[in-house]
């Protein structure tokens, strides 16, 4: 498990390193339409290592470029939604009565919507561009996080050290800080890593159904336009393979890395017994 | 021929050597005690008898049960002398029990295991049988577990290992967490089974009064090896090994004047400190604490007055828990008053937290109440922080662990929770609440989840504190042993009213009410302080 975890560690930085430092290893002028000089749909080469698109831009340049645009969103998403989740979760533990009940039916509704679908509509109503795309996932897909985060505390919040605190005289914001927050902390940093990976997967599928920010590359927008411009058809299986075994391999390193972080953290395996 | 023979048995895990040349016999009519404190190996003996250890133990050395040797039985043989011939009554019944299924399935289960042609109809009439045995009526079978109350559920425990007809019965800690009443039924109970059947029994427990009161022999276990064993009336009068020693006086008679204010303890002995009583500090008036429909305190009085100690003592369910718990400011009373220096204790705010200043908590478990990822430091200062007393917290939270007997404090400071032995958690704990320098030590069940050897320390630290600094406590507790040996005044609750108080000689030695009566019989040390020696 912990070796598994420092793999995927490794691609994670390795990929989220090209993500970056693409704008000054690589030329974009390679990803304007208007300017590239590739044959069309052109097979893999010397010198286009994983072939060419329909316009004859490189399959590899692209595949490169949207590393940005998948990771920017899957990070974004993922700690938009576990923010609200934990948010959500905490206030409604710690306050219970009228407001727990609240939020937490609140998180039901959230939690019973398609959350694709509602995220579909939410990309069609708001302005086109990768901040939608973000709050489309972050809004749809933060009712689990609540649910968990408000488990947990509850669960902390029962310890008899809580109640130790509260007897020493300590307030709500003594007991949250000292004693809750830590024993939450590490459920939200397990459970941002694991969103991470949903919220790829969920960027790329409303990008590959046409819902992303037309002007940028991701992996989800390729395998769009691989598919509406008959590369399938052309048997061009250098255009969807890139995209979709990075969506799968990122996501894989993702959750890999998430689960031995899960073991590293989880108070439950720290915690003598 | 023994019912079970254990000659020069080892067990090793791959971290250490827990068991190291044991050596038990058990004939059939008997019950042995194995006594111990926790990590002493018993347990592993216990189980290493059915071989239910852990496949990463190693056991060497002969064991055998009704003339089955065990260690080289292939797995079918063990399976059927499992339960049909030795059974086990699990440690803490509230969960070796399934909590999913009605408790006559789980008794009749080893049965229909053991005999597949047994039909669902005998099967229901064995159970019923077992049941009448144990004395619980036969439709609790259809009882989930949680509906029954902890002496019931053991009793359920007690069924299943009958179930079969074993000649040989192994108890581990059969016991633990009842309270005494329940404790004594439980154990009439066994004693009654192995008298009637003329079955052998292996009793392990902590407790060598609860031993004394059922088995003819004992054998006193230490680091893994048996360090002392005899008839019980021989190894309890006159323990002959430090260790037995120890456990005998952990377990204070209670009447005996030579066990009044004297906790075990290797250090000098604890000064009584009476001199130190004073004027009244808390007050309780008629207090009323509900839940729901449940009343869990009804009317209760309580005083006690500046540097002395009273012992709150009662059954488990009597609402002593709850009454601390009010006087802490914990839960809100829904009737009655408690008041402090005359003053009565505000429900909230700025009031409550100065309340909470001056009356400090030790809670039952030092392990769950401490948070295992703060160091000691942090745990100790939690207080001066919270009130944000003025100085230096460092400095403040060494001189706490200095009155608390943690010495040089330096050394605990940077430690973590689990590094600790059960003890000294539970002196962390009662530093921290010293380092508000309160004036008065709410106590619940300081020693009962602390071994034989500890509770003395814990209790001659109590007795210290009060001299040395007037320190006045409540000490909640079902161990009238404790009352006895720390306590100057008792008060005895039931279903939430008090029954009966007054100084602990009068109220233990010559009790007024009946209640406080049959408390005092079921504690198994009356029975054996009252045995000539």
């Amino acid at each position: 498990m912990r070796r598994g975890g420092v793999v995927g560690g490794l691609v994670l930085v390795v990929v989220a390193l090209l993500a970056v430092v693409a704008p000054w290893v690589t030329d974009p002028a390679g990803l304007d339409v208007t300017r590239v000089d590739g044959p069309r749909l052109g097979a893999p080469s010397g010198e286009y290592w994983l072939g060419t698109d329909e316009n004859g831009r490189s399959v590899l340049l692209l595949t490169w470029w949207g590393a940005r645009v998948s990771l920017l969103v899957g990070v974004a998403a993922a700690v938009l939604s576990v923010g609200i989740g934990t948010l959500v979760g905490l206030v409604a533990a710690m306050a219970g009565g009228w407001v727990s009940a609240v939020l937490m039916r609140l998180t039901d509704f959230f939690l019973v919507l398609p959350s694709l679908v509602l995220a579909i509509a939410l990309s069609t109503v708001l302005e086109r561009g990768v901040g939608t795309i973000v709050l489309a996932i972050g809004l749809t897909s933060w009712p689990g996080a609540a649910r968990l985060v408000r488990a947990q505390t509850l669960a902390v919040a029962a310890r008899p050290y809580v109640e130790r605190a509260h007897a020493l005289g300590g307030g709500t914001v003594h007991v949250v800080v000292r004693h809750v927050l830590p024993g939450v902390v590490p459920l939200v940093v397990v459970n941002t890593t694991l969103a991470v990976g949903t919220a790829i997967v969920a960027e790329s599928t409303l990008a590959f159904l046409g819902l992303g920010d037309p002007t940028a590359v991701s992996w989800g927008a390729m395998l769009r336009t691989a598919s509406s411009t008959g590369a399938v058809t052309a048997g061009a299986w250098w255009y969807l393979v890139p995209p979709g075994l990075a969506i799968a391999g990122v996501v894989l390193a993702v959750t890999v890395c998430g689960r031995a972080l899960e073991t590293v953290l989880d108070p439950r395996l720290r915690e003598p017994r | 021929m023994s019912l079970l023979r254990v000659r020069d048995l080892h067990v090793r895990y791959p971290s250490e050597h827990a068991v190291r040349g044991v050596d038990l016999d058990v004939e059939a009519g008997e019950t042995l005690g194995l006594a111990g404190e926790s990590g002493c190996g018993k347990s592993t003996v216990a189980l290493s008898l059915l071989r239910l250890l852990p496949r990463t133990a190693a056991v060497s050395g002969e064991i055998s049960v009704d003339g089955e040797d065990v260690t080289t039985l292939n797995w079918g043989r063990l399976r059927a002398l499992r339960w049909a011939r030795a059974s086990v009554v699990f440690q803490g019944a509230m969960h070796a029990l399934n909590p999913v299924r009605r408790v006559g399935e789980q008794i009749a289960e080893p049965i229909r295991l053991h005999d597949p042609t047994v039909t669902a109809a005998q099967a229901r009439a064995r159970v019923a049988d077992l049941l009448a045995q144990v004395e619980l009526p036969a439709e609790r079978a259809r009882a989930y577990p949680h509906e029954l109350s902890g002496g019931q559920k053991q009793r359920v425990m007690i069924a299943m290992a009958l179930a079969c007809g074993p000649r040989l019965i192994v108890a581990d800690e059969p016991t633990t967490a009842l309270d005494v009443v329940v404790q004594a039924q439980v154990l009439d109970l066994l004693s009654g089974v192995v008298a009637e059947r003329g079955i052998g029994m292996l009793l392990i427990s902590h407790d060598l009064a609860v031993l004394a009161r059922v088995c003819g022999r004992l054998a006193v276990m230490d680091a893994g090896r048996v360090v002392e064993s005899g008839p019980t009336g021989r190894v309890v009068a006159e323990p002959a090994h430090p260790r037995t020693r120890a456990l005998v006086a952990a377990f204070p008679a209670v009447g005996e004047p030579r066990h009044r204010r004297a906790p075990a303890t290797t250090g000098e002995p604890a000064p009584a400190g009476v001199d130190r009583v004073g004027g009244e500090l808390l007050r309780v008036e008629g207090l009323r604490v509900r839940f729901g429909d449940t009343v869990a305190v009804d009317g209760a009085d309580l005083d006690v007055r500046a540097g002395e100690i009273v012992a709150l003592v009662g059954q488990s369910g009597s609402g002593k828990t709850t009454l601390a718990r009010a006087v802490l400011g914990l839960v809100r009373p829904d009737g009655g008053r408690v008041l402090l220096d005359g003053r009565a204790v505000p429900a909230r705010g700025r009031g409550l937290r100065e309340h909470r200043r001056q009356v400090q908590w030790v809670p039952q478990d030092p392990t769950s109440a401490l948070n295992p990822r703060h160091r000691v430091a942090d745990a100790v200062a939690e207080g001066l922080r919270v009130h944000r007393v003025p100085g230096d917290h460092a400095a403040l939270a060494a001189a706490a662990l200095a009155e608390a007997e943690l010495r040089p404090p330096e050394r605990y400071l940077p430690a973590l929770p689990h590094e600790l032995s059960g003890g000294q958690r539970q002196r962390v704990v009662i530093a921290a609440a010293l380092a508000l320098a309160p004036r008065l030590l709410v106590a619940d069940e300081p020693v009962a989840s602390l071994d034989a050897s500890v509770r003395g320390e814990i209790l001659a630290l109590l007795l210290r504190l009060r001299a040395r600094l007037g320190l006045a406590a409540l000490v909640i507790t079902h161990d009238l042993g404790v009352a006895w040996t720390v306590a100057d005044r008792v008060v005895v609750l039931r279903a939430g009213r008090v029954v009966e108080s007054g100084p602990v000689e009068r109220v233990l030695t010559d009790p007024a009410q009946a209640y406080t009566r049959s408390l005092l019989a079921a504690i198994p040390r009356a029975r054996w302080a009252s045995r000539p020696t």
